[in-house]
């Protein structure tokens, strides 16, 4: 068949009947955090698929920071973040988690901490903990970071799981404020329509 | 971009005397309340399963519908069009990143979902079966199809399942930027040469049809679901988006001096509703059963990329991950 | 006082590299082999035909034409590209060892560029390092994965290394004036860069187990 768009025409459709695609090649789960500003938290903006960490951040970098500004980037493997029990209305999460007890004062490793404050919106960093195991860094969270807020889910990943962009890499964004074309207001056109109308 | 004419499937039995009845009293006192759900809540087997279907199709419709309008990415007239097109369609393949992460949160993995759509099983917005013969189809498309995408995509994120509506969020503001450029393109049209204002009548003429059918059969003929609206996974009748898009681009269109193919159109100053013409669901129902202009090159293409990519993915599969449904 | 036309010649083979390079990688968007990819490349064919509409605009400040009209207006016997970059796609290893050769070296042409005397262009190297440093990470984590990943991924690669770099050093060609516009400091030539993108080559090529011709005993196309 000919098609009206000369890059269909360059890419040889196969032309056998429709069949599945099995096997299923479906790759790992990673979940994307950014950041927009120097002073601002990390949220998580979503998932993205890949073979590894390195991958994931290239796939993230264009699917999640490709408008406005971005300052900093970092995936991890889904398998890898800890969830928490979901609560609702008033009921804090942090009502579920028991206080720490015995402190092992053994080898302990660094925690990245996230909380979900409203329900139907994203995780947001809150801060890192030093603890042996991501259930003990829990349980100290609750002396370290709470407030009076309910606290709806928390999202725990171990800081070496991390694959995050490097200072030196932050220059991947600096185009970004030039890419007007992307964004609604390059395309102002109220002027013409007024002008077109008074022509008529 | 998406239509309301979205396939539920006619529920027989929805199942609800399976379901424990506090559970389910729970999940619904929660979206009445205006609260979202979250993919490790609980909730009843109707709601996954449609919510899958409805995502899914969204879904296709955003890759499937990056075709039509790519047919122009190669030939868009000077760079600034150019970058923007590329942008757009690009914009739209993002769409169906977001979207399938979303459905996938509820259990179906991409490769199944996409599966679905090469093998004919599952559905997506019928308008992107028909061609984009000049560049003011493209322009068309920009303004006015993702125009009728916003009228319901903004009414869906005001659904019920948290990481529809967060990508709904994410895909709205992308959207603002495909509205406001497609305008423009249209504009630059009304606004030059005679030839220019004819051609883009003549794609107003082309589209209309299919616009029209976009939002899915008359409320009339379509099938009521009074459980998906209570449990806000639809957001509002075909009717009602039909003419809150009449209502809001009919007057911008005649404004630039264009007419619409349709002497029954007009506002009903009464109703406060839209008048035209019905719309011929016979060739609706004919399109989406495949056999409108497009559907197999559509699906060959899609399927095609699917093809060659596979080396591709072979070759990314690594033993140290593994698949596992996106959080949130 | 920099030779304009030695100038002029640079930036038009420049220009229309990466105008034709991004319009064929546009070609992939919406059919690249998994949706991510899909996303990326597409930015990066954006980046390309935005750094070529940046190069016209500073030729058209040298008096030459509206970047439009010279970008899109002339016939094919004009325009001053590489035949690397117009090569019809292919399959996907073709475009990614293109994207891998091309941009390679047009991140090290750009870093030399940084002190070019024609102050314009020194500012675009300098504003789109990070464009480049993304694009080459792209391609050589892209490159390090599927050269090493199954038989039929380093069988695809090799055979479009093979076919590509002749057509790669092809992109080498001294200009007309070379001497002119190295001695003007405009840029410190096409052999410099050539060694440089030999280095950063064989540095990629090492971690997988890919073969790479003798650079010097490729005859260029
Ligand atoms: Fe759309
Ligand atoms: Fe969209
Ligand atoms: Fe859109």
């Amino acid at each position: 068949m000919e098609s009206l768009d000369p890059r269909v025409n360059r890419l040889n459709l196969s032309t056998t009947e429709l069949t599945s695609k099995a096997p299923l090649d479906q790759l790992g789960t990673y979940e994307v955090f950014s950041q927009l500003k120097e002073d601002k938290p990390y949220f998580h903006v979503g998932p993205v698929h890949a073979p590894n960490c390195e991958m994931a951040f290239l796939f993230a970098k264009e699917q999640f920071s490709r408008r406005q500004t971005c300052t900093g980037l970092f995936v991890v493997e889904t398998r890898n973040i800890k969830v928490s029990v979901f609560t609702e209305g008033e009921d804090t999460v942090y009502n579920y988690i028991s206080n720490p007890g015995e402190l092992a004062n053994g080898n302990t490793e660094s925690f990245e901490l996230f909380h979900l404050k409203k329900r139907g919106k994203q995780h947001e960093y809150i801060g890192t903990i030093e603890a042996s195991s991501a259930e003990v860094a829990l349980s100290m969270v609750k002396s370290e970071f709470i407030n009076d807020k309910p606290v709806y889910n928390i999202w725990i990943i171990k800081t070496s799981d991390i694959e995050s962009s490097q200072d030196e890499d932050k220059i991947i964004w600096d185009t970004l404020p030039d890419k007007k074309f992307r964004d609604a207001i390059a395309y102002k056109a109220a002027d013409k329509i007024k002008e077109f109308k008074e022509r008529q | 971009m998406y239509g309301g004419g979205n396939t539920f499937e006619h529920i027989k039995s929805n199942g609800l005397e399976n379901e424990d009845p506090e559970k389910l009293a729970q999940f619904e006192a929660r979206i009445e309340r205006g609260e979202k759900i979250e993919p490790n809540d609980w909730m009843p087997q109707l709601y996954r399963k449609q919510l899958i279907r409805m995502i899914e199709q969204h879904a296709h419709s955003e890759i499937i519908g990056a075709l039509p309008e790519g047919t122009w990415i190669t030939r868009a007239p000077g760079f600034k069009r150019k970058l923007a097109l590329m942008a757009k369609v690009q914009d739209e393949v993002g769409h169906a990143q977001l979207l399938y992460s979303a459905a996938e949160t509820l259990g179906k993995s991409r490769e199944q979902m996409i599966d679905d759509l090469i093998n004919g099983k599952s559905k997506y917005s019928n308008i992107f079966n028909y061609p984009a013969f000049t560049w003011a189809d493209s322009c068309f498309i920009s303004w006015l199809v993702d125009a009728g995408a916003i009228v319901n995509q903004l009414a869906n994120a005001r659904g019920s399942y948290g990481p529809y509506c967060r990508a709904l969020d994410r895909i709205c503001a992308e959207e603002s930027f495909h509205l406001k450029y497609g305008h423009h393109c249209v504009i630059h049209m009304a606004t030059g040469t005679e030839k220019q204002r004819e051609m883009m009548q003549a794609a107003i003429n082309r589209w209309w049809p299919p616009m029209m059918h976009f939002f899915g059969p008359s409320d009339k003929i379509s099938v009521h679901s009074e459980i998906l609206m209570r449990w806000k996974v639809k957001m509002g009748s075909n009717d009602d988006m039909r003419n809150q898009f009449l209502d809001m681009y009919v007057p911008k269109i005649w404004e630039l001096g264009f007419t619409i193919p349709d002497e029954n159109l007009r506002k009903n100053e009464v109703t406060g509703r839209w008048e035209y013409t019905e719309p011929d669901w016979e060739e609706f129902k004919r399109v989406i059963n495949g056999d409108g202009p497009c559907n197999k090159e559509r699906l060959a293409v899609r399927r095609t990329a699917e093809e060659r990519g596979r080396w591709v993915r072979e070759a990314l599969l690594a033993p140290k991950t593994e698949y596992v449904a996106p959080l949130a | 006082m920099t030779n304009t036309e030695a100038l002029k010649e640079l930036i038009y083979k420049m220009a229309d590299d990466q105008l034709i390079l991004g319009h064929r990688n546009s070609e992939w968007t919406g059919f690249g082999p998994l949706l991510e990819e899909d996303i990326a490349f597409s930015s990066m064919a954006q980046d390309k035909v935005g750094q070529s509409y940046a190069l016209y605009q500073i030729l058209n400040d040298l008096g030459e034409g509206d970047p439009d009209t010279v970008a899109f207006m002339r016939n094919a016997d004009q325009f001053h590209n590489s035949q690397l970059v117009e090569l019809p796609n292919g399959e996907y290893d073709f475009s990614l060892v293109r994207h891998f050769l091309f941009d390679t070296a047009e991140a090290i042409r750009f870093q030399m560029l940084t002190n070019c005397s024609h102050e314009p262009l020194a500012q675009l190297a300098n504003k789109i390092k990070g464009e480049l440093r993304y694009h080459t990470m792209h391609a050589d984590i892209w490159i390090k994965q599927l050269g090493r990943a199954t038989e039929e991924s380093v069988s695809k690669l090799q055979d479009s290394l093979d076919r590509l770099i002749p057509y790669a050093i092809g992109v080498f060609e001294p200009s007309p004036m070379e001497d002119q516009i190295i001695e003007d400091k405009i840029f410190e030539g096409e052999g410099k860069l050539r060694q440089q993108w030999e280095e950063a080559i064989l540095v990629v090529k090492s971690k997988t187990p890919l073969n790479l011709p003798y650079f010097s005993l490729v005859k260029p196309v």
